[in-house]
This record gives structure tokens, C-alpha cells and sequence, in this order.
């Protein structure tokens, strides 16, 4: 270590100042995992890895991170590292820390000194405000090192002194709740943690302007990491379950295609492809209710986008702004957020009656419909207003008409953020239950699946068109979900009710994606039409 | 030259023609210019607004036939205005009304029931910044005939047996050929025109207003955003342009108003018209003071 100041613009790559924090992120990144590990059960609190109790390992990570940033703040406040720490911590630590101080000032009155609200605000306020001092008043590398280390290292010393360990449970007079160890002491290590990251990040960049750009930088990407694995446990979540299910007799060239009179090997995938119950169904499938699902969004989609983009067009195009648009989007953003039971109970007071008398295809599309329509005008109405006012200019310049231009210029460059919209709101509607279970929903196993296009009738007296499948009720995948879910009516000797159910919800996700999939490439193949990509 | 001498002046100057002395004198000037050929453009009394604001004030001027006439002025002084009020770009602007009137070959612009689609056919426009469709090159060039029908492609048209894909593309040759720039496309009419550069863009958009086969084309500052070497090839091509077109341009650049127009007329602060005429005579010998002091860079 020097106490040379230092001199030029670079900072040395392998001193202490820049090693030691990157080694405390690790270890804490470590830690954090692991608790999360323990929280989800894949590691077992009471056991022991690497020959040490689990939970003395986190504590002992905690401790580690508070011995650390000790000698971080130390070494910095006394010029053996190297840095460029601002006069104080900056508000945000000062509330933080502050905040962190009073819940523990808090607790610890109420433990000892007990449950009047004069004596745990007290400690409180108290120590809440000692916290937010010490870690204002000194220089930032005391400042945000030195009160979360001491925090840690009281947090360290109860869990591997074994005060709170995987048996103990803290049930505090003030609320019925119980707090088992065994989650109590990953949820403090995660925590625990997060600050020593923070913490270690500002300190691996000398403190000041850099430290706080690297420590939120190190928060910000933890949030990200934070997403995408909880997006990963779903998913990986319902596949694990339900891929047993789904591919229960499934084989690559046990099917067969065919085409133009041949018959081809092909894909076997019977509970895709199967009904869910009959006399000669060996493996129950869940078919009826994919084809239910996709009628469902081909009809909402065909109603809601006409009509929706229409519309935007209309307002953004055409109409003056001014109150009326504004009501129209005021109108229009309440539409969107109207809960979905709401629109099912509209549709079956209003609709039903009106249309089919009772459960049906059609009343299901239109109430998905009417969900659809608010986010793709709003998701239309923004992408029309983004085209650049210059393709307008140009168009009519050319002494082409509006409705020509808005044709063949404004909609095509619209299009990918229209599209963008359509994805959103049919990801939404495919997996709605609520309104389905009040309008559409009949058998939730049927033994066939609707036969929309075979039912068309024509006539040359009025209606003229009657299709008796779009006005009978259906199953769809949600609907189906929800029913072996929950009743457990589903039953047959290949799967349980619960088995089935988690198959559903595979095929289920998989629609959807492969609808996010159909939108995606689509909009891409617009963006790159548009943009010479 | 402090910054306050300068405003001086400039509130000076303004008050001398608010006055109504030099005024006259300037009015006198401009209306005795006369040209060879006939008249193309011809305003009177042009009087535009913006909601309150009196944009442009009372202009009458005569625009002569195959030539090029260059307005400029300082920002704000309302040339760009009077350009768009030749073919009613005006009328996109919700709080603009005009006043007065424009006639083009002797017919009122500003009558009941005209034509816009045949108005702007016969006087287009070319814009500040370059603005092509994201579309093919062929695309652009083809889509105002398209749209007023005078070509027809695609699946309708080749059932019926009229299919226009010969005429396109000898439309688009010919008009990229004009607008000098077939010698650098030719082998991408089919790729996105955003791919161009700058200068080629604006080109195409020339070539794009040429398509329609226009009388007139105005320019508002079509060289403003291009680079030294893109502006010289769009100035040659304003030249050659000028042997079959009107072409009225808008410019910030004294340099390139004396360089390629053929007459100039100088708007200044307040939406007024004060000095039209040989484009030799205005930079070499203006007649108005105010001219003389925004042309030799003492105000404006």
C-alpha cells in the first residue's frame, strides 16, 4: 500500500482498493444466490457444505463483507487507498442507512424493553437518526462503509453465534405472524448483501461521482438479473411440470401427414392433438380447447384491430386535437384498465341474451374484443403520431390525397408499432379466464372440437349466414386450466387432474409464445422493410 | 460593431418603412422591374396569417416563366411562407389564413373548388431537410404518378392487361436522369431510399417532384442541411433545371442566390417585400437602404 496521492488519470488495475471490493462483490453475489437457494429449498438449511453448517457459511459471508468495507473505509479515510470520496455520503445513503438503523433500533427496544409504541418508536427514532448521522456526517468512505459494515457484522455474529438458527421461530407480540429461521436468515443475508454490493462497488471506484455511477450500476444490473430469473423460474417452473405430461406418448415419425394423398412419417404429439375424453382415447389431449383458444384470439383480433386502428387513425389523423381527443383518451386508458370480470359480467347481462341465449363462441370473442380494442388504439394512436410529419408533407406536395397518403405512407410506417400492440393485447386475452368462465365456457372436457368452418350456413333469407358452432360454448385452455385446477373434475386413468392441468398450462404457454412469435417476426419483417435493415 | 448598434439600426430601419418615407421609395423600385418572357406566378396583395400574427404583408410580385427566382432574407421574415403559398401548403396549417391572391398561368389558386391534386402536380415542392419515403428508390419516384393513376402495377392492373412496369421504368430513369443522380443508383432502385446519403436524398426528392411533371417547383432552402460538395451538385442541377422549369427557391445563402438565380426579391423583418429584381442589380446596386444593409451583413 503507498500514501502516494495520486497523480495521473488512470487508477492502478491491481491495487488493493480495486481487488479487495471486486472480491466482496463476489462473495456477496455468492451469498445472495445461495440465499435465495435456501429460501426456494434446493439447499437445505440445516445442512453442511464444504464441512461448515450452511448458515454459518452466511453468516460468516455477512462478516466477511463488514471486515472488508472496514478496512475499505479505514484504508481510504486514512490515504492508503486511493480515491476520490465527496465531503459526505449523499442523501440517499443518509435515508437508507437511517431507514435500515430504525427498524433494528426498533426491534431491539421492542425485544427488551417491550411492545409500548413510546418505547420501540423511541428506539426507533432514536437509532434511526444516530444511523442517518453516521453515515452523513464523516466523509463519504466512512460514510457509506463504516454504519452498513456494523450492521452487518451484528446481523454475522447472531447467525453463526446460532441465536437465530433454522429451528428457531420469532413470533413477536404484536402480530400474530410467525417468522421461521430457516427463511428469516436468507432474507436477512439477501439484504445483507445487496448493501455490501452497493457498498463495495462505490468503494472499487475511489468513492465520489465514479462510486456512485459503478454502486447504481451494480443495483440496476441486479434488478435486471433479479427479472430475468424470476421470468426463467416460471418458466422453467411450468415446463418441468408439465413436459412429462404433455409428451406422454409422443414420438418424431409415429404420426403421420397427409398431403395431396400421401401419407407421410410425421410428429406425434397425442396430447396436442387428442380429445380429452371418449371411449377409445388412451391418452386425453387437449385439442378442443387449443382450437378454442386460438378462435377465440383470430375473432377478437378481427374485431378489435379494424376497429381499433380505425379509430386511431381517425383521432390522429383527422380530428381536431383538443377536448375531444383527450376525452376520447381518457376514456379509452379507463377502458383498458377496467378489470376483465367486468367486461365478462357485461357481456353476459347485455350480450348473451342478445346473441346466442346462452354460453357461446361468438359472446367470448367479442368481450375478448372489446378488452383488445383500448391498447390497440392507444398502442396505434402512438405509433401513428410517431411517423414523422415530412412523409405528410411530402405526400401532399405531390398533390397525393390524405386518405391516400395515410394509406400508403402513414400506416405502412406505422405498422411495426402497431403491430407491437396487437402482441401485447393478444398475449392478455389468450390467457383470460374470468370473462370465459361467465360467457363462453361449456363442457370444459368436450369430446370434439368446435367445428367453426364446417358450420357455416348460407341462406337466402335473412340472416342469410348462421353458424349453430359459433353461438354454442366451447372449452379453452385457461378455462380448461382452471377447471382441473381447481375442481378436479377432470378424470381419467391416464393423468390426474393435476397432471392435466400442468400439461395445459404448457401447451397454454406455448400458444401464447407462439403468438408472441407469429407478432415478433412480423413486426420485424416490416421494421426491416421500412428501415433498410 | 457592438450588439446594440446593431439592434439600433435594425429597430431604426424598421421604423423608417413603418413610416411609410422610404417606404414608397422602395415600393417604387421593385414594381418598376420588368422582365423578358411571361408571367408563370403572379401574386397580389398576399396578405397571411397566423392566428394574430401578420405573417406576410400585402407581397404582389410577378414570377417570370423558365427561370430561377431566388427569396431571401432574415429568419422569420416570411419567405418560406410565400412559398408555401403558391401551392396551398398553407392549407395544412389549421391556424393560417390567407388573404389576397395567386395566380398561376392566370388562374386563381385561392378560388372555390380548385384542384389541389392538379394544383401540386403542376407546382411541386422540395423540401428543407431531405424527406423521402422509406420505400424502394423506384418506389418514391413512382409514387406520385401512381397515385394519381397514370401508372398502374401490381396484380389488378396485370389482369385487366395494364400493366405500366415499362412506363415506370422508363418514368424513373427519365427522372432520376434529370435530377443527375441515375449514374449513382442505377443498379439500387430496388433498395430503401434512407439508404442514400444525404445529398442523393435530396436528389431523389427532386427526381420524385420531377416525376409528377411539374410547371414550377419551389425549393425552401433544399441545400441547407447538405455538405459543400452535395449543395454545388444540387446548385449545377437548379441550373439545368431552369431550361424547362420555373423553379422558385428559398435561401439563407447570399452566395447561392447571386450564384444561380436569375432574379432576386428580398423579404425583410415584418413580412414585407421590399426589393425585387435583377438578381445583378440587387446584390451589385439595391435600391433600398435596408437591402443594402442586410446584404452587406450590417443587420438581419
Amino acid at each position: 500500500m503507498s500514501n502516494v496521492e495520486r497523480t495521473g488519470l488512470a487508477t492502478d488495475e491491481s491495487s488493493v482498493g480495486d481487488l479487495l471490493p471486486s472480491a466482496l462483490i463476489a462473495a456477496a453475489s455468492v451469498a445472495f444466490l445461495a440465499s435465495w437457494a435456501t429460501i426456494f429449498q434446493w439447499l437445505d438449511e440445516t445442512g453442511t457444505y464444504l464441512g461448515v453448517p450452511l448458515f454459518h457459511l452466511l453468516g460468516g459471508s455477512l462478516f466477511v463483507l463488514a471486515a472488508g468495507l472496514v478496512i475499505l473505509g479505514l484504508g481510504s479515510h486514512f490515504g492508503y487507498i486511493d480515491g476520490t470520496p465527496s465531503g459526505n455520503a449523499g442523501m440517499t445513503v443518509g435515508v437508507v442507512f437511517g431507514l435500515l438503523w430504525a427498524v433494528v433500533g426498533g426491534l431491539v427496544a421492542a425485544q427488551w424493553g417491550g411492545n409500548a409504541p413510546v418505547v420501540w418508536l423511541g428506539g426507533a427514532v432514536v437509532f434511526g437518526l444516530l444511523g442517518a448521522g453516521a453515515a452523513l456526517s464523516p466523509r463519504e468512505d466512512l460514510g457509506s462503509t463504516l454504519p452498513i459494515a456494523l450492521l452487518l457484522a451484528m446481523v454475522g455474529y447472531v447467525v453463526v453465534a446460532g441465536h437465530i438458527n433454522a429451528g428457531w421461530t420469532w413470533t413477536p407480540g404484536w402480530t400474530g405472524a410467525e417468522f421461521p429461521g430457516s427463511e428469516l436468515v436468507p432474507a436477512l443475508v439477501i439484504h445483507g448483501s445487496l448493501l455490501g454490493i452497493w457498498s463495495a462497488a462505490k468503494a472499487k471506484r475511489g468513492y465520489g461521482a465514479q462510486g456512485r455511477q459503478y454502486g447504481a450500476y451494480w443495483l440496476i444490473g441486479v434488478a435486471v438479473f433479479s427479472m430475468l430469473g424470476v421470468l426463467g423460474l416460471l418458466i422453467a417452473f411450468i415446463v418441468v411440470q408439465g413436459l412429462d405430461v404433455m409428451l406422454t406418448g409422443a414420438s418424431l415419425t409415429g404420426g403421420s401427414l397427409h398431403l395431396f394423398g400421401v401419407s407421410i412419417p410425421w410428429l406425434e404429439v397425442p396430447f396436442v392433438t387428442n380429445v380429452p375424453g371418449g371411449l377409445f382415447v388412451d391418452i386425453p389431449g387437449v385439442m378442443p380447447a387449443v382450437l378454442g383458444t386460438l378462435w377465440l384470439v383470430l375473432g377478437a383480433v378481427s374485431f378489435a384491430v379494424p376497429l381499433g386502428v380505425g379509430a386511431a387513425i381517425f383521432l390522429t389523423e383527422y380530428a381536431e386535437q383538443g377536448r375531444f381527443t383527450q376525452l376520447v383518451e381518457v376514456a379509452t386508458n379507463g377502458l383498458w384498465s377496467t378489470p376483465s370480470i367486468v367486461f365478462g359480467l357485461f357481456g353476459l347481462a347485455f350480450l348473451v341474451p342478445r346473441i346466442s341465449g346462452g354460453n357461446s363462441i361468438f359472446v367470448g370473442q367479442l368481450v375478448l374484443g372489446f378488452m383488445l380494442l383500448p391498447l390497440v388504439l392507444i398502442t396505434s394512436r402512438e405509433a401513428i403520431k410517431a411517423v414523422p410529419d415530412e412523409y405528410r408533407d411530402a405526400s401532399a406536395a405531390l398533390g397525393v390525397t390524405k386518405w391516400e397518403t395515410i394509406r400508403s405512407v402513414v400506416v405502412p410506417a406505422a405498422l411495426p408499432g402497431v403491430i407491437t400492440g396487437i402482441i401485447l393485447g393478444v398475449g392478455r386475452i389468450a390467457g383470460e379466464t374470468a370473462p370465459l368462465l361467465l360467457v363462453f365456457g361449456g363442457s370444459p372436457f368436450p369430446s370434439a372440437g368446435p367445428q367453426v368452418l364446417q358450420s357455416f350456413r348460407f341462406s337466402t333469407t335473412p340472416p342469410f349466414v348462421t353458424n349453430d358452432a359459433l353461438l354454442s360454448p366451447a372449452s379453452a385452455l385457461p378455462y380448461q386450466l382452471y377447471s382441473s385446477i381447481t375442481a378436479g373434475v377432470f378424470d381419467h386413468p391416464a393423468f390426474s387432474s393435476t397432471e392435466y392441468g400442468w400439461g395445459t398450462a404448457l401447451v397454454l404457454l406455448l400458444v401464447v409464445i407462439g403468438l408472441y412469435a407469429v407478432g415478433v417476426g412480423s413486426r420485424i419483417y416490416f421494421r426491416r422493410k421500412l428501415h433498410n435493415e | 460593431m457592438s450588439n446594440a448598434r446593431v439592434e439600433s439600426e435594425d429597430v431604426q430601419t424598421i421604423e423608417q418603412t413603418t413610416t411609410g418615407e422610404t417606404d414608397e421609395r422602395v415600393r417604387e423600385a421593385w414594381l418598376d422591374y420588368e422582365f423578358t418572357g411571361e408571367t408563370k406566378l403572379s401574386t397580389t396583395d398576399l396578405d397571411v396569417y397566423y392566428g394574430d400574427d401578420h405573417a406576410l404583408k400585402g407581397v404582389s410580385i410577378d414570377i417570370p416563366a423558365e427561370s430561377v427566382t431566388a427569396l431571401i432574407g432574415p429568419s422569420g421574415c416570411g419567405k418560406s411562407t410565400f412559398l408555401r403559398c403558391l401551392n396551398r401548403m398553407n392549407d395544412r396549417i389549421a391556424a393560417a389564413s390567407v388573404d389576397g391572391s395567386v395566380e398561376l398561368d392566370g388562374e386563381e389558386v385561392y378560388q372555390d373548388g380548385i384542384n389541389l391534386v392538379e394544383l401540386r402536380k403542376r407546382v411541386g415542392m422540395v423540401f428543407q431537410a431531405p424527406n423521402p419515403f422509406p420505400k424502394s428508390v423506384r418506389d418514391n419516384i413512382s409514387y406520385g404518378p401512381r397515385k394519381h393513376g397514370d401508372i398502374e402495377t401490381g396484380l389488378l392492373a396485370r389482369l385487366f392487361g395494364r400493366d405500366d412496369r415499362e412506363k415506370e421504368q422508363e418514368l424513373v430513369e427519365r427522372s432520376l436522369k434529370n435530377a443527375a443522380l441515375w449514374d449513382e443508383v442505377n443498379d439500387r432502385l430496388d433498395d430503401n431510399a434512407l439508404g442514400l446519403s444525404g445529398g442523393q436524398q435530396q436528389r431523389l426528392c427532386i427526381a420524385r417532384c420531377l416525376a409528377t411533371d411539374p410547371e414550377v417547383i419551389l425549393m425552401d432552402e433544399p441545400a441547407s442541411a447538405l455538405d459543400p460538395i452535395a449543395t454545388a451538385k444540387i446548385e449545377d442541377l437548379i441550373d439545368d433545371l431552369a431550361e424547362e422549369y420555373t423553379v422558385v427557391i428559398v435561401t439563407h445563402n447570399m452566395q447561392q442566390a447571386a450564384r444561380i438565380s436569375d432574379q432576386t426579391a428580398v423579404f425583410l423583418t415584418g413580412g414585407q417585400l421590399v426589393e425585387y429584381g435583377d438578381t445583378d442589380q440587387i446584390f451589385e446596386n439595391p435600391r433600398s437602404q435596408r437591402v443594402e444593409d442586410y446584404i452587406t451583413g450590417k443587420f438581419g
